[in-house]
């Protein structure tokens, strides 16, 4: 991507322009929270800001998120050897689709991360989020993970962490956690 | 005006925040000694008219000079400058006899930035009124650095809001008057509803897409509006967070560079050291207070951020 394009995310976030992933996960969770809220800090300006401005800034803040979070993806990451399998020749040939195409339940997951020698304590202190969380999300323990909007911002971080596309994990996730609590 | 006269060698800080009791006093007091810890040679200004007490965070209680005489009797401000038992710092008492703030006179005005900008000084910290009467404004706008400071309380928070919005106002106002449009961005804003202009944002945006020549003027001079935010008399992690919403409302809405500098937690010690007579820096050193009055200068001077509380 463009450096401008991505310091303009980096502002929209309020970050400086060599922000971890970290900061971006924690203005991006805050400034979520702010705007779709109600929050005292707002109140005052009552018209002057109004809902939708409001709605402005936060499609603003999740489309900064999203690009910000696979410009970082697109740097050489642990789990290269995931793609390099499919890019090398006579594997491709062999198995074109089948190492990109990566299954996305709680213990695959693991597997990945583990052959990439990720420790969890790694991920929990990049995004300072609990162990026993990731664990529950590995082991997919549903009833141990919070709702689908906080479960939606780990799985994005862990799945960005290890290099790999969030969208897919999270919508292959989520679905079979609805559909536990739908049984629930 | 002041944007014109850059030639002194030392820095104006200005304190400002248009609430009362949020702190600026302790701010500015605690602010300059620790610049003076640092080496440098510090002059505090007084500017809260009718509620001048900066002279007591340093043990002054009967001030033998005041800006009385030069608002009366046409005394020279470097005349006014008084040694605190200090070193390092030295102070210009404010007004005790409470003159009122409209009764200064524009050349007064004109006459007593003019000598604050040759005050033999390396830092002269300017502590201001509280409320955003035109002459408060005024001197916040000759700073170098803006320094506001709230505390996290819904008045506050408005008072605050209030203060940036008609610094900003103030300061677009007068940058358009010495390009020679006089009243032009006031005349627009008493018919905002003709124009479809909302907020001073809006207000902005139309000048500067309008008239080519004032958005070239009004981006080189509101380049360097920036605010520094400082929160006091936090409690928690949520208090401390209240800054960084604050600094993320107030750059969507107005569009200005806003920086969240710091954040002093509450303490029983400033009280107690006010009451004692000595400086906050010096009699409470190992406080939390003390440390984060140190951060938010460093911030402050490296343009930074102070880093939040994380977790969720």
């Amino acid at each position: 991507m463009v450096k401008d394009e991505l310091k303009k995310y980096f502002e929209m976030l309020e970050l400086p322009p060599d922000a971890s992933l970290r900061d971006i996960h924690n203005s991006y969770l805050r400034l979520k929270k702010l705007y779709a809220g109600d929050s005292i800090v707002l109140a005052p300006l009552g018209e002057e800001f109004p809902e939708k401005k409001r709605k402005k800034v936060l499609d603003e803040i999740e489309e900064a998120h999203l690009k910000l979070l696979a410009a970082k993806k697109d740097e050489p990451s642990r789990t290269a050897f995931l793609f390099e399998d499919a890019l090398s020749p006579e594997k491709a040939s062999s198995q074109p689709e089948k190492a990109v195409d990566l299954p996305t339940t709680g213990p695959s997951l693991r597997k990945i991360r583990e052959k990439a020698g990720v420790d969890l304590s790694e991920i929990s202190k990049e995004f300072k989020v609990r162990i026993e969380l990731l664990k529950s999300l590995e082991e997919e323990r549903f009833e141990a993970l919070p709702e689908a909007i906080y479960l939606k911002v780990h799985l994005k971080n862990y799945a960005v962490f290890l290099g790999l596309n969030p969208a897919k994990i999270i919508d292959e996730y989520l679905q079979r956690y609805q559909a536990w609590k739908k049984k629930k | 005006m002041a944007q014109t006269t850059k030639v002194r060698e030392g820095e104006i800080w200005a304190v400002g925040g248009g609430k009362g009791g949020t702190g600026k006093t302790f701010i500015t007091s605690s602010v300059g000694t620790y610049l003076a810890k640092k080496g440098k040679n510090v002059v505090l200004v007084d500017m809260d008219i009718g509620g001048a007490n900066l002279h007591s965070f340093f043990g002054i209680s009967r001030p033998q000079k005041s800006l009385t005489s030069f608002f009366e009797k046409g005394a020279s401000l470097s005349d006014l400058v008084v040694k605190t038992d200090f070193d390092n710092i030295a102070l210009i008492t404010g007004d005790i006899h409470s003159i009122a703030s409209d009764k200064i006179t524009f050349s007064q005005k004109l006459k007593l930035f003019r000598q604050i900008m040759k005050l033999n000084a390396q830092n002269v910290v300017i502590d201001l009124s509280a409320g955003s009467h035109n002459n408060t404004l005024d001197t916040f706008l000759i700073a170098d650095r803006m320094i506001v400071v709230l505390v996290p309380e819904v008045i506050a928070i408005e008072n605050v809001y209030h203060f940036i919005k008609n610094s900003l106002f103030r300061k677009v106002k007068k940058t358009l008057k010495e390009y020679g449009f006089k009243e032009i961005a006031q005349h627009i804003w008493d018919h905002r509803q003709n124009y479809g202009i909302n907020n001073l944002k809006e207000l902005i945006d139309y000048l500067k897409d309008s008239f080519s020549y004032i958005g070239t003027i009004l981006d080189h001079e509101l380049a360097s509006f920036k605010i520094h935010l400082v929160l006091n008399m936090v409690r928690n992690n949520n208090d401390i967070l209240l800054g960084a919403s604050i600094k993320s409302v107030m750059m969507k809405y107005l569009g200005v560079p806003i920086q969240y500098s710091g954040y002093i937690e509450y303490n029983d010690a400033v009280w107690k050291s006010v009451r004692e007579g000595r400086p906050f820096m010096l009699n409470y050193m190992a406080t939390g207070c003390a440390k984060q009055i140190e951060i938010f200068v460093e911030n402050m001077i490296k343009g930074k951020d102070v880093s939040l509380p994380v977790g969720f």
